[in-house]
């Protein structure tokens, strides 16, 4: 069967010139507390028949005022509210605006903290891409799916609270490095759980590649080409999945991504189709790069923690036996001042390129601190591929664009 | 660069009964293994000292506070959960918290007062559970968040342990 795609252009699909009601749209609201448009966003559509004439995204539903508080809170208070941006992915978050001030700031960071890093970016990547799959397909009737993705996702959380100590809203990254270091036990789960993952990917493609449904509902669907993806300044697997070969990690390497041995899948087509493939493809990826970093642990000996006595605080040892360290302390936590100028930080985020524009006045707050939500760009998009689809698409757009709420509207 | 492959449906997958057996197939299997649910409330979860539960604060052996109410904690605070108010005492530290509050629905267990704190006194505990009637009797004082210092030991052991650098 060849799959088809319809014109779906307002007044064509259903062009009877018999039915008094063809062309005559009625205006329907979805959302912003449905389960489907994963968080607060509203869609407004006007709807001819099944065909979404138009479509508005409206966002702002989840605004905290982020960027705004940073400039009362201070660089350091600051980190627990990146966790709360894209609260699937925290540390990425976290390692991100870390990355910001240790530009500013001109720090260092030490060989193993980078390649711990890297180890928490790519087991993050691939929690917020398990929930990508498990929602978008629960969206889409496959229950199945939903249960077994958070079922893994659960060992990804489990290792991340025996590290950190909580499960999500991690906050274990500092400036010029990470809290502590991960220990034996951790590295025992991690292993454990890198080497038995690729098997389950290939159980979910199994589950999901060849379904009729699937396919049927997510082929030709969204189909956003590569001009149009750059125009609106798309990132992450939806750029890719049209076919562009930009990733972070490759094209402006941090944390030395530019040793690591991985590919960068890309589409050909970009509907919802490719970027699922891309998304699962990129879950593999990640699996390779955090196995890599994993065996390079134990060749990268030393602190995960920059020795900077201006912005990071002394060992405990010293806070608790010497004077100099004790007044270090009071200085580093009260008045956390870091020099005059600005500083642009971005990593690939599981959704796209989340950037930390962060400008210093040098004093202990923030001038401005701008966050480049990679999931606002992409919620611009589904007006430009929604319209003129069939409403029943719109929940698979949804899913495939892949944004959460506390990102776009921070 | 690596182009993902889209494959086109064969004619059993066309049917679509197979996918509806390996669904199937999948969800069968699953009453053979072990079940990963856990019964919450019955079943409480493990807690051990890596744990970042709610801020205790540690009282000696002898029953004083160790807190000398300097006020780094509620400066670190990103969640202005803590408030504290000192005084003075005539035991050797000179100064002790008058008043020591956390606002536990303020607090996002975060840690970072445990991070500041120059004299050991404020520790993350593994309490995690967090009810009551009034939002008032969620503000904990000083006698509620007392907890002998023999009971922190493994957090504290776990925080010199994670700080060891340089």
């Amino acid at each position: 069967m060849k799959s088809t795609t319809f014109d779906y252009r307002p007044g064509f699909a259903d062009s009877d010139a018999d039915d008094p009601l063809s062309g005559e749209t009625i205006e329907v609201n979805m959302g912003p507390q449905h389960p489907a448009t994963h968080g607060v966003l509203r869609l407004g559509m006007d709807l001819d028949g099944e065909t979404m004439v138009r479509v508005d995204a409206d966002v702002g539903y989840l605004h905290r005022g982020k960027e705004k508080t940073a400039e009362s809170l201070g660089w350091a208070k600051f980190f627990p509210h990146t966790d709360r941006l894209d609260y699937v992915q925290p540390l990425i978050n976290n390692i991100g605006y870390a990355m910001a001030l240790e530009k500013l700031a001109g720090i260092e960071i030490p060989p193993r903290a980078e390649v711990v890093r890297v180890l928490l970016m790519e087991i993050s990547r691939i929690a917020a891409h398990l929930i990508y799959l498990g929602t978008s397909s629960i969206d889409l009737g496959a229950v199945t799916m939903f249960f077994n993705t958070f079922k893994e996702r659960e060992n990804i959380y489990s290792i991340l609270d025996a590290y950190t100590g909580h499960r999500m809203n991690n906050t274990y990254v500092r400036i010029g490095g990470l809290y502590a270091d991960v220990d034996e036990k951790v590295e025992g789960m991690m292993r454990e759980f890198l080497t038995q993952f690729p098997a389950r990917v290939d159980e979910f493609e199994g589950l999901l590649t060849g379904n009729r449904i699937w396919y049927d509902r997510n082929r030709d669907v969204g189909v956003i080409s590569p001009e149009e993806a750059m125009a609106w300044s798309l990132t992450g697997p939806i750029l890719r999945g049209s076919g562009v070969e930009w990733d972070l990690r490759k094209n402006e390497p941090y944390c030395g991504y530019e040793t690591y041995d991985f590919e960068i899948p890309v589409g050909t087509v970009g509907d919802c189709y490719d970027r699922y493939l891309v998304r699962v493809e990129e879950m593999r990826q990640s699996c390779k790069i955090a196995l890599q970093a994993l065996n390079r642990l134990k060749d990268t000996p030393g602190d995960v923690l920059a020795e900077d006595r201006r912005y990071i605080l002394p060992p405990r040892t010293k806070v608790m036996s010497s004077m100099e360290e004790l007044i270090a302390q009071f200085k580093i936590v009260t008045d956390l001042c870091l020099p005059k100028g600005e500083a642009y930080a971005g990593v690939e985020s599981s959704k796209g390129e989340l950037g930390f524009f962060a400008i210093s006045d040098g004093t202990a707050d923030p001038a401005r601190l701008h966050i480049r939500a990679p999931g606002l760009m992409n919620v611009q998009a589904i007006p430009l591929i929604a319209e003129g689809r069939l409403l029943s698409d719109i929940v698979a757009i949804i899913g495939s664009l892949d944004f959460v709420m506390g990102e776009v509207d921070r | 660069m690596a182009i993902v492959k889209r494959k086109e449906l064969s004619i059993g997958e066309k049917l679509y009964l197979p996918a509806i057996f390996r669904g199937l197939s999948m969800t069968f299997r699953q009453m053979f293994k072990k079940r990963v649910t856990r019964q919450y409330p019955e079943e409480p979860l493990p807690v051990n000292e890596v744990t970042r539960g709610q801020p205790r604060l540690a009282v000696n052996d002898d029953g004083t506070i160790r807190c000398v109410s300097c006020g780094l904690c509620e400066a670190a605070c990103p969640a202005y959960a803590i408030t504290i108010d000192g005084q003075e005492t005539d035991r050797f530290i000179e100064r002790e918290p008058e008043r020591f509050d956390i606002d536990m629905l303020r607090c996002i267990l975060c840690g970072f007062c445990e991070e500041a704190c120059p004299k050991d006194a404020i520790l993350m505990s593994d309490e995690l559970e967090l009810a009551d009637f009034s939002r008032e009797a969620l503000i904990y004082d000083v006698e509620r968040l007392k907890r002998p210092v023999s009971q922190l030991r493994p957090r504290l052991d776990y925080v010199y342990k994670v700080n060891e650098r340089w």
